[in-house]
């Protein structure tokens, strides 16, 4: 298997191999069909849930192999919860689910404010000891990283180490990714795929549309 | 007294036998029956350590050819299905002559409801198309063999396929006389039954199968049959191998020729499993010379192997962990198929397109595991199936049934699923129905969770093009770990050598 790469510290890109930019080059087309769309974003949250799980730690355990022998393997540590980016990130929550079935998620709502241009947190429900968990946060986009730095507020207040945050995306930009690692350079960031720049209007180019709209179809 | 005893049942399963040492892959065939006769064919099994590649010989590319002539009414037919039933072997197949009359044209057809027509000389046969199916069948490939119709006289629009076929029995009253059917044959078997008797019980199949009257028969009879018995059948006798007087009730001599091919028949399949064995024992083995990817070991495979490998892990957990891990495999696959297109997307995304369409086989039903991770990532797919399982009493694989078409399978690129390599000797198999259906061997990805060293080695050694995705690999010595085998997983590790993930994973234990 291909291995991710940490192309700077704590930013994961997952190997841009054919098969994954072939599945970029389906979900980027805005002739793709919603159903295709949905499908293979999937695909692509699987994959990059299961980098962000291969990113926490292990311990030693000695396993009992069936027919008598034993070996020292490696057993998960530490409870993890998901916190998702309303309304965007709510769609990485089944790809979260395929791999953790019992996996708590929290939700945080985040809009811009008409007055300020300002995100503003509207909403958060998150598990009462999210303080001891890893934190995998759900947000398909990280453009100008506005919304997740504060999202990682949120997780800050309540308790949350900032080493044990991993931020997954499907899409970054440079500009999102600088602004994100200025604040906060411990939490790791996980990306299916890095463009090129934001445009004037803020919007990742080439990028793939309003992931919202297109996964939810409004 | 003699009797013809029924075979012990057998047993066929996917487990490669444990403590039992004579049918094991994995020990040396020291106690295999017929030593001296397998000695001697194996000396022509060499295996050059220069030229890695070994070629590999199907059981059905060789198989025991038996021919049953014998004048009509004689108990040909009876014979057969009682060497067929004796045997009780996987694809046997019986090619009657039945089949291979020449189709008739309206005036012949006219002769023949007229009782006239002659069907018993040679020359009413299509012997040519007979040869050319046994030549056929006798190279592996998948065969068509005609249905012909005694109502209507000619050959239907029907057919039927075969392919794989362990056993054939070629059974007419002319099996034993073209030199070149002659040529093809292991065993020639004659039927001697008087002509009285034969008379009888053509008369009553007549009338009562093939719906003549009395009158038309006997016609036959003494137009057609019996001067062509005794001018053309009854020479053929010198021509067999063996000579059974009085036909079905002769149990002695039936019991004799059923003994002797059973005896061929081992010897056959100890070969065959001798030679699968000293596969991939010779060669230089270094994984990164051949198309295999390793699943690294890392957080992720380390933790979900250990859950796998844990006796005390739940079914429900092992089901979704390996789930988890087969969709990791998969995707992996997916990195030897190197055929995409450049494609601009949107104006101003230059992505890629896959240009290759992709179909899944499955080795039931190991393979079946992975069924819901095919799905996961490719949800329209076609999935061809293979039933492929070793004898309990020999461990030689041995095939079953298969659904794949030629047509389906064309210039795909074909995942191959099996949950464990342990001797190899399945996806070897199963590899070669592949390739007797027309695909080609560098269009094959094999995928398996866990795989044995000696497994792997047996399968690049036969097929070095074939592509191979593993989750977790064993070694066959104890050394310096690898860096896939870290561990220190041995090929005769239990669950290495053990076909336990499709009873875990199908909840049959």
């Amino acid at each position: 298997m291909a291995t991710s790469q940490e192309i700077e510290k704590n930013v994961v890109l997952l190997p841009q191999t054919n098969q994954l930019i072939g599945l970029y080059s389906i979900i980027r087309d805005q002739k793709t069909k919603r159903g295709d769309f949905v499908f293979y974003s999937d695909r692509i949250i699987r994959l990059l849930v299961e980098e962000g799980l291969n990113q926490l730690p292990v311990e030693k355990a000695t396993i009992q192999c069936h027919g008598g022998n034993e070996y020292t393997g490696a057993k998960f540590l530490g409870k993890i919860c998901g916190v998702s980016i309303v309304r965007a990130g709510e769609s990485m929550e089944m790809g979260l689910r395929d791999c953790c079935r019992s996996v708590r998620i929290g939700k945080i709502l985040i809009q811009r404010d008409e007055e300020t241009a300002l995100p503003k947190l509207f909403y958060e429900k998150l598990p009462e000891d999210i303080s001891e968990r890893y934190v995998f946060l759900l947000d398909p986009m990280l453009a100008t990283g506005g919304s997740a730095i504060m999202a990682v507020e949120v997780l800050l207040s309540r308790g949350v180490q900032a080493d044990r945050i991993f931020f997954l995306n499907l899409l970054a930009a440079p500009e999102g990714i600088k602004a994100f690692q200025e604040k906060y350079p411990s939490v790791k960031i996980i990306t299916g795929g890095i463009d090129e720049k934001l445009d004037e209007n803020k919007y990742i180019v080439p990028g793939l549309g309003d992931f919202g709209d297109r996964y939810y179809c409004i | 007294m003699s009797t013809v005893k029924s075979p012990k049942p057998r047993r066929f399963s996917r487990i490669a036998p444990d403590n039992d040492d004579s049918a094991s892959f994995f020990t040396s065939s020291e106690h295999l029956p017929n030593e001296s006769a397998i000695e001697s064919s194996a000396s022509s099994i060499h295996l050059d350590v220069e030229t890695p590649k070994s070629s590999y010989i199907p059981p059905w590319t060789e198989p025991y050819i038996i021919g049953v002539a014998g004048n009509s009414g004689s108990g040909k037919t009876s014979i057969s299905q009682k060497i067929i039933q004796e045997l009780n072997q996987p694809w046997t197949i019986l090619l009657s002559f039945d089949n291979f009359y020449n189709p008739l044209n309206e005036e012949e057809r006219k002769q023949a409801f007229n009782n006239n027509f002659d069907f018993d000389t040679p020359e009413s046969l299509d012997l040519d198309l007979l040869v050319e199916t046994v030549k056929s069948l006798k190279s592996g490939e998948k065969t068509q063999i005609p249905v012909y119709s005694f109502q209507h006289h000619n050959r239907t629009s029907k057919s039927t396929t075969i392919y794989g076929a362990n056993v054939i029995i070629i059974e007419g009253i002319y099996a034993l006389y073209d030199q070149r059917l002659l040529d093809l044959m292991d065993l020639k078997i004659y039927v001697d039954t008087d002509l009285d008797i034969c008379l009888s019980r053509r008369l009553t199949r007549d009338i009562l199968y093939r719906g003549r009257d009395l009158a038309g028969a006997i016609k036959q009879w003494e137009t057609f049959v019996k001067p062509n018995a005794v001018k053309y059948v009854n020479p053929t006798m010198n021509n067999a191998d063996l000579v059974i007087p009085r036909g079905l009730d002769n149990s002695i001599a039936i019991n004799l020729m059923i003994k002797h091919i059973q005896k061929q028949l081992a010897l056959k399949s100890s070969q065959h499993l001798k030679y699968l064995k000293e596969l991939g024992v010779n060669i230089d083995f270094d994984i990164a010379k051949f198309n295999i990817k390793i699943l690294p070991t890392n957080n992720q495979t380390r933790g979900i192997n250990s859950i796998l490998f844990d006796v005390s892990t739940e079914r429900s957990d092992f089901i979704f962990y390996f789930n988890r891990i087969s969709v990791l495999i998969i995707e992996t696959a997916l990195e030897f198929i190197t055929n995409y297109k450049p494609v601009r997307i949107n104006h101003n995304y230059d992505g890629l397109r896959l240009m290759d369409e992709i179909m899944a086989v499955n080795i039931i039903r190991s393979g079946d595991c992975f069924m819901s991770s095919i799905k996961k990532t490719f949800p329209e797919i076609s999935i061809g199936k293979l039933l492929i399982q070793s004898d309990s009493r020999t461990g030689e694989p041995q095939l079953h049934f298969d659904s794949l078409s030629s047509e389906m399978a064309r210039g795909k690129k074909i995942l191959l699923f099996d949950s464990q390599i342990i001797s190899g000797a399945a996806s070897i198999m199963a590899i070669q129905v592949l390739i007797d259906h027309k695909v080609a061997e560098s269009d094959i990805i094999l995928c398996s969770y866990l795989s044995t060293e000696i497994g792997l080695r047996r399968i690049v050694n036969v097929f070095p093009k074939v592509n191979v995705v593993v989750g977790k690999m064993s070694s066959i010595e104890i050394g310096e770990g690898k860096w896939y085998n870290e561990e220190n997983f041995k090929d005769s590790d239990w669950h290495f050598r053990n076909r336990f993930i499709d009873s875990l994973y199908f909840g049959t234990d």
